[in-house]
């Protein structure tokens, strides 16, 4: 019973870092010549690189799961919709990202914690 | 009527005025957008760009300009290099160029077009069958914009707008806030709309100073505004207008024009 316990206090030590490390930023998310999203957008920490950007807003996993999956993959695809005035580029509309790359950015978006 | 609509406002980015407002109603307006998005920054430190935004960048700013040195004197030697025909091109510019870049652009109204410091410099090599620089070389030109701008240091930007300039003016201001390329950026997109805010690490300058530092220096060469432009360009997804386009040589136009009254600080240390 005793080395259960210890066993299932090491295993759950080792599930909290682990999780976090499994949600990594897909490729297009840093890529200058494909998302790019890191440059205005911060993550939250311990997932992906550092940084003061701050010309989008932060993204988190509530933010992401507060408007699902549907607006996360619209808005990416083309902002303007939403807001003809903003900043962000319109990746699907404009041909920048290929459609599974945009779906590989939804789901590491809705993961965020 | 919504594709319409959505076209309009995907066209232009937050326009300030009517499409013929003045040119000095678009400094102002522009002037008190900058001022009500960046309350803390002193117009005095407009000039500074990025630099005014970030301590960091602020100190680095005067401790690398000696990154300019070389790149100065190899722009004074061709400055002062002498023609085939015995002349120079310090003997096309009043004053030998000192304290003229300030004025640059000018605006010529026989050929109804934007004249930049670049153009000048060719023009005096070409009427002295010398061989023309490219605007966009850093070795030949953009020396020599260093070592001139940098006879003009501290001079106030004083552009003038006389007849006729109003219109490449405003030519300059509607590129300034079209939308264009693959990322459907503006210029104005980031420096209006994002002015004060960082992209990447780096803080956002607005549009007001931007052409009093050029050229900067990076990685000891002399990068012109027209050339730092074309490399914005191509981070836009767009296809850079050449060096020396009447498209550059209005936005050029534009921005110095937002410029005047500005100190002029050639040379700065840049990294970007």
């Amino acid at each position: 019973m005793r080395g259960t316990c210890l066993f299932a206090a090491i295993a759950a030590a080792l599930a909290v870092p682990c999780a976090a490390q499994t949600v990594a930023p897909p490729p297009s998310f840093l890529a200058p010549a494909l998302g790019y999203c890191i440059a205005c957008h911060q993550l939250p920490e311990n997932i992906g690189p550092r940084t003061r950007a701050d010309l989008g807003p932060a993204l988190t996993g509530e933010r992401m799961r507060t408007l699902g999956r549907t607006k996360v993959r619209e808005i990416i695809e083309d902002p303007t919709k939403a807001n003809p005035d903003t900043v962000m580029p319109p990746y699907g509309r404009h041909r920048i990202l290929e459609a599974a790359e945009i779906q590989k950015l939804v789901e590491f978006l809705l993961a965020l914690p | 009527m919504r594709c319409l609509s959505l076209l309009v406002a995907a066209a232009f980015v937050a326009t300030p005025l009517a499409f013929a407002a003045t040119p000095d109603a678009v400094r102002s307006d522009i002037a008190a957008r900058v001022k009500e998005k960046l309350p803390d920054l002193a117009p005095s430190d407009y000039a500074l760009g990025a630099a005014a935004l970030d301590p960091e960048l602020r100190a680095r700013v005067q401790d690398n300009a000696a990154a300019a040195a070389p790149v100065v004197a190899s722009g004074k030697a061709l400055w002062t290099r002498k023609f085939k025909d015995g002349r120079s091109l310090s003997g096309c510019f009043p004053n030998g160029g000192r304290r003229v870049a300030q004025t640059y652009p000018q605006y010529d109204a026989r050929l109804k077009r934007v004249i930049t410091l670049e153009m000048a410099v060719n023009q005096c090599l070409k009427a002295h069958n010398e061989t023309l620089y490219d605007p966009a070389e850093p070795e030949t030109m953009g020396a020599v914009t260093a070592y001139v701008r940098s006879l003009a240091d501290g001079q106030r930007a004083a552009v003038r707008m006389p007849a006729g300039a109003d219109e490449r003016f405003e030519q300059g201001r509607r590129l300034y806030f079209t939308r264009m390329g693959q990322r459907n950026y503006a210029c104005a997109s980031c420096h209006m709309q994002g002015a004060g805010k960082r992209f990447g690490e780096v803080p956002i300058s607005p549009p007001i100073g931007q052409a009093t530092h050029w050229p900067v220096i990076r990685d000891g060469k002399a990068v012109t505004l027209q050339a730092r432009m074309r490399e914005c360009l191509e981070l836009m997804g767009a296809a850079p207008f050449p060096a020396g386009s009447e498209e550059l040589n209005d936005l050029e136009f534009f921005l110095s024009y937002l410029s005047n009254g500005q100190p002029l600080a050639a040379n700065p240390y840049r990294n970007w």
